[in-house]
């Protein structure tokens, strides 16, 4: 789909939160398919199927290290078949799950040579139904089949253009670039899909543009870059041009099932009331970041056992609608 | 010469830290002692645990994390002293997770000991009388003007600083007025969206601001002037000290017993006071001269491990779980099998040590765990068997029992021991590595060796 | 109390997390227990009716059969005055009978040190189960932890035997008394002896033990089955110290509930048929508790910490049926707005056990005198 010429970035305001702790614990990535069900990998193995409005509809997988069991799971997608790609790091193992919980297959052999892995972090499937994945303690990423047939990788530790450190999440992009958020070095790299270097985004702080320690990356149809800054509790986004656009440090509400909780429970509610709640809202440590095809934002909010979500809001723009880049900034701007 | 050189070092290590590795304790053991002590008094001088890395890979709920990551932080530290202090203000000021069940208060209270441990006691006192998971285990959150509750100002006196004898019930109604309005802010609850920090809050409406005499000092006392007055008593460094000799040195009766029981090493007490004094208050300077004495030095094995000196001693053997894996937790259940469920001491008394450490149940969990986390893969028992023979390819049964006892430690063994593990090594026919069955079979026998080792009354002796 | 003349034997089975009593013997008909409950219940016409009041959950059918025998004292309302909602908290004062201050002597363990003062037997009091309950614990009384009764003992991790024997042998003259070594070495070595000891009387159990009875799967029926393996072993138990762990059900209670009713009720019932086939059963009685009842109200899925629950003596020689009170449910008497009521104090049952049952002196143990419930079958 051709881009746009530009957009009019009408907002971005928080929509609503779905989940709660024990029905959503320790949520470490999502996934959503295209009947809106969501679904919320936690780090003790689950994945818990929720609707939109927040709606329980299954849960699948579990604790464990037999087939179909997860002991440290880190990320989940979807692939062009629309089933689930799951990786564990304790394990190292990629499972592919129906959307049912039936495995498809699983792959992977521990080890530091080609093709095998060391705690498998970010997966990430392309339209061609290979997949990608972060090599965390090898420090690389590796191309592979659908069947876990070793196809390419790239990447050796070290902090120089293209070397990683302990690389987290991955996302394909437009064109098949690949985008890992390079944990270590508080930066995300872009590649190509061969692997080739094509630029960097961030350094170490906690400034605009800055992370600390970010554990996920995602990309959008209009190009935009969305990065979890885990150590900084907050989502930055960025244009495909890596210009600081926004960000997000959370402004969750109460969830549908979070609220018929508290209706039962007297003495928390007069905690609440004695309590300052202005931290409640805030992002706590997010671990990844997703965006569906309406331009919603899934922020897996970890350590507060939830998933807060954004709603996207831009017009785009035509040749009539916004002149084209200026050389320098203007103070006229009328 | 060189061998006791080892030995010292290693008992340095062991009480100061959590043990070391064959090759930490070859380096540490060529340097000068004194200049090993500094290092060990300087945690700044080393990088801390990775938080990042911890937090990546133990990252998960923390309720159900229990005292692991404290766990792995005792084995992996490179400043062992530092977090060796904050487990022993644990032992002191013993603050429980069975009455919050908030753990993040409690992590907390040990990042401050591991903050503060070493710095002046009025400080560290200060600290601990602002510290959200201590004052609501001993209820100083209902201490208020006209309601006192006296249990905070009680056991400061009588567990965290004098001891009983010290002072009047009197000063201890005084001392708790002077910390009424000490509290802290309301933290959200757990559901639905987990837990959230609490911090130390001063409520002028609930405190206590009349005239109050307390040691002898009279005026509007405030719970700072309270530590004030504690830090200068006599009786205050007395009891500090016999807590860590108690800790680091040797063996003491349980608490209760001190007001009547003399101690065990008078002089090692006047010693750490005087430099409590010289020093300004510091621990520092009072753990200086504690591990530069002769009675530090000449007390080996004269301590009953504690569990969290077992397993983290046992884990630094075995060289495994050096960056984090799945399944530490067992680590942690291990302790709390062995009678110290860290993080949820029993009573606030603190966790009765020495001989109370032992019991039928306790001693066989020991003794399994010892022997169950020795086994031939693991990379400590691989450079353990390497150092037995020392690229020699046999080793007679009394070398292969001597050798054995002094890299596992080294251990100290009474003839009872030294009668079994010789009979064992020469009903085995010592070990040969010169042709490949024979080194499969005899890297099994050093391995068996290695676990009765550890299985010796001995080795439940720091 | 004895029957059968053999010395009377208390089984302790916890139920850990705070079993829902109200789920377990329910009060089917009353309105208010369903207005409180809209998700989490049992429905009137699925209960198992003891009268037209009370029921017991559907899948507590062989509890509810043994009730029907008569073998089943039901405990209402057991609790005690500002019950804790801590889990830890409140389980130390079921350990300890310590509400207020901070107990550090278990009842159970008061209870074995009169039943064996001589310290003659390490097996007098035995735990199904690692690390010792705060209920046994008292400094100075050995307690037997028996995590798995087939592979007790030390140094059980190793696999080959004739190796792991050569080991123990190792270690037993390792341990072999070191006079004048010092109390602490002296210490160590009569301590490792007597696990030496308690291990090979215990493995006695498994080699004697041979029943018709198949338990099920699940862990309470292992521990049970072990329980009936040593007493039938005759190896002088008197105390049995037995959990069954998940009842902290804040979430998935109406799955999870029921399967837990299922496993114990079943195993109870399986373990008194097993001492039946022995002719074991008259100097048995079971004393089930655990730390809490859960609130009124449910929460969506599951319910939350409450305060007065539930408890059941059990056993050939209990007279069946209902005793104290249950608590009134209707809500302008629920406990804080949203509690049960306790009717019964704890320590009043662990007093009828001790005194009625092992013919203990209560007090002394329990901390008190508190009024006692006549559950046993006066003897013949």
């Amino acid at each position: 789909m051709p881009r746009p010429h530009g957009l009019l970035r009408a907002g971005f305001p928080y929509l609503k939160t779905i989940g709660m702790r024990r029905v959503t614990n320790t949520p470490v990535d999502v996934a959503i398919d295209g009947d809106e069900v969501v679904y919320v990998l936690g780090r003790a193995g689950e994945i818990t199927k929720l609707s939109m409005e927040d709606d329980i509809l299954g849960v699948i997988a579990g604790g464990g290290s037999d087939e179909g069991k997860f002991t440290w799971p880190v990320s989940i997608a979807l692939d062009r078949d629309e089933n689930l790609v799951v990786s564990d790091e304790a394990l190292n193992r990629i499972t592919t799950l129906t959307k049912d919980g039936e495995v498809v297959r699983t792959w992977g052999d521990p080890g530091s040579a080609e093709g095998q892995l060391d705690r498998p972090a970010g997966v990430a499937p392309d339209a061609e139904g290979h997949v990608y994945v972060a090599d965390t303690m090898n420090h690389r990423i590796q191309k592979f089949t659908a069947d876990g047939e070793y196809i390419l990788g790239w990447g050796r530790h070290g902090s120089a253009e293209g070397e990683l450190d302990m690389p987290w999440g991955l996302a394909v992009g437009d064109e098949g670039s690949v985008y890992a958020a390079d944990w270590r070095n508080d930066r995300v790299q872009k590649f190509t899909p061969e692997g080739d270097f094509v630029f960097a985004l961030g350094a170490g702080g906690s400034g605009e543009g800055q992370f600390r320690r970010p554990a996920g990356v995602t990309t959008d149809s209009d190009g935009d870059i969305y990065v979890a800054d885990t150590g900084n509790n907050r989502v930055q986004q960025f244009s495909e041009e890596r210009r600081y656009v926004d960000r997000f440090i959370g402004d969750a509400t109460l969830s549908k099932s979070a609220r018929e909780y508290m209706l039962s429970n007297a003495k928390p509610n007069r905690l609440r009331e004695m309590a300052v709640l202005e931290p409640q809202k805030r992002l706590r440590n997010p671990r990844s970041v997703k965006l569906d095809a309406k331009g919603r934002m899934f922020i897996p909010d970890y350590m507060s056992f939830r998933v807060q979500v954004y709603q996207k809001e831009v017009i785009p723009l035509g040749p009539s609608g916004i002149i084209p880049p200026l050389r320098s900034p203007t103070l006229q701007v009328t | 010469m060189a061998d006791g050189r080892i030995a010292l070092t290693a008992h340095l290590l062991r009480r100061a830290g959590f043990g070391a590795t064959r090759e930490e304790l070859e380096e540490a053991a060529a340097r000068d002692y004194e200049a090993v002590v500094e290092d060990l008094l300087h945690p700044e001088r080393f990088p801390e645990v990775d938080e990042d890395v911890m937090g990546r890979y133990f990252g998960w709920d923390i309720t159900t994390l229990g005292a692991a990551p404290w766990l792995y932080r005792m084995a992996n530290t490179r400043r062992p002293l530092q977090e060796k202090m904050a487990l022993f203000w644990h032992h002191v000021f013993a603050t429980a997770y069975s009455k919050s069940e908030h753990p993040v208060t409690l992590n907390r209270q040990i990042d401050t000991f591991r903050r503060v441990g070493m710095s002046d006691l009025p400080t560290i006192l200060l600290e601990l009388s602002r510290d959200p998971a201590m004052i609501f285990w001993l209820d100083n959150n209902e201490n208020h003007r006209g309601e006192p509750n006296e249990n905070y100002g009680r056991e400061l006196l009588e567990l965290f600083s004098m001891g009983v004898g010290n002072y009047t019930e009197q000063d201890l109604k005084m001392a708790a007025r002077a910390f009424t309005g000490w509290t802290f802010t309301q933290p959200i609850p757990l559901y639905p969206h987990g837990h959230y920090q609490s911090s130390f809050v001063y409520d002028p409406e609930a405190h206590d601001d009349s005239e109050k005499s307390f040691l002898g000092e009279t005026g509007r006392l405030t719970g700072e002037d309270i530590i004030d007055i504690i830090a200068r008593q006599p009786a205050t460094p007395r009891f500090i000290a016999r807590h860590l000799y108690n800790f680091f040195v040797a063996d003491e009766p349980q608490v209760p017993a001190w007001s009547v029981e003399p101690p065990r090493d008078p002089d090692a007490i006047d010693a750490m006071t005087a430099a409590y004094f010289e020093s300004g208050f510091e621990m520092r300077s009072v753990l200086r001269v504690l591990f530069n004495s002769d009675s530090f030095k000449n007390a080996r094995h004269r301590k009953v491990k504690s569990p969290a000196e077992l397993v983290t001693g046992i884990l630094k053997l075995v060289g495994t779980h050096r960056f984090p894996q799945p399944g530490f937790e067992a680590y942690a259940e291990a302790t709390k099998m062995m009678g110290q469920e860290l993080l949820n001491p029993p009573t606030v008394e603190g966790w009765h040590t020495g001989k109370e450490w032992i019991d039928g149940g306790t001693l066989n969990e020991r003794v399994n765990f010892a022997v169950n986390e020795v086994a031939p893969d693991k990379p400590g028992v691989q450079s353990f068997i390497a150092g037995l023979t020392s690229g020699k390819t046999s080793l007679p049964p009394d070398e292969m029992v001597e050798r054995s006892l002094d890299l596992a430690g080294p251990v100290a063994v009474g003839k009872e021991t030294r009668a079994g593990l010789t009979r064992f090594a020469e009903t085995s026919g010592g070990l040969s590595f010169a042709t490949e069955e024979e080194s499969s079979l005899s890297t099994a026998k050093a391995a068996r060796m290695l676990q009765l080792v550890v299985a010796s009354r001995e080795y439940q002796l720091a | 109390m004895e029957g059968n003349g053999k010395p009377p034997v208390l089984v302790v089975l916890q139920l850990s997390g705070g079993n829902d009593f109200m789920n377990t013997v329910v009060p089917y008909t009353n309105p208010a227990y369903h207005d409180a409950r809209p998700l989490v219940r049992v429905k009137e016409e699925e209960a198992l009716a003891i009268d037209d009041t009370l029921a017991f959950h559907p899948s507590a059918a062989p509890l509810k059969d043994l009730y029907d025998r008569g073998t089943v004292a039901v405990v209402q309302g057991v609790g005690y005055p500002n019950s804790s909602r801590s889990h830890f908290r409140a389980m130390d004062i079921m350990h300890t009978c310590e509400p207020v201050a901070l107990g550090t002597e278990g009842w159970v363990g008061r209870a074995i040190r009169e039943l064996d003062p001589k310290k003659e037997n390490v097996l007098t009091g035995v735990n199904l189960g690692r690390g010792l309950p705060r209920a046994m614990s008292v400094p100075g009384v050995p307690v037997t932890s028996v995590g798995n009764l087939d592979s007790y003992g030390l140094l059980t991790g190793i696999s080959e035997e004739r190796q792991r024997e050569e080991a123990l042998d190792t270690f037993k003259s390792m341990y072999s008394p070191a006079i004048g070594s010092g109390p602490v070495m002296e210490y160590l070595a009569q301590t490792g002896m007597d696990v030496l000891t308690g291990a090979d009387q215990l493995k006695a159990a498994p080699a004697t033990y041979e029943s018709d009875v198949e338990y099920a799967g699940n862990a309470i029926a292992g521990s049970l089955r072990d329980v009936a393996r040593v007493h039938t072993a005759g190896l002088g138990t008197r105390i049995f110290y037995v959990q069954h762990g998940g009842y902290d059900t804040h979430a998935n209670e109406m799955p999870d509930h029921p399967v837990l009713l299922s496993d114990l009720s079943g195993a109870i019932m399986d373990f008194m048929q097993d001492l039946r086939d022995h002719d074991a059963s008259d100097e048995v009685a079971i004393l089930v508790f655990t730390e809490f009842g859960r609130r009124m109200r449910d929460n969506g899925t599951g319910t939350d910490h409450g305060s007065g629950g539930g408890a059941f003596v059990i056993g050939d020689r209990v007279a069946g049926g209902l005793y104290a009170e249950y608590p009134p449910l209707a809500p302008e008497q629920w406990l804080n707005g949203e509690d049960l009521r306790h009717t019964y104090d704890f320590r009043g049952l662990y007093s009828t056990v001790l005194e009625q049952w092992l013919s203990l002196e209560a007090a002394p143990i329990v901390n008190g005198q508190f009024e006692q419930i006549r559950p046993f079958v006066e003897a013949a």
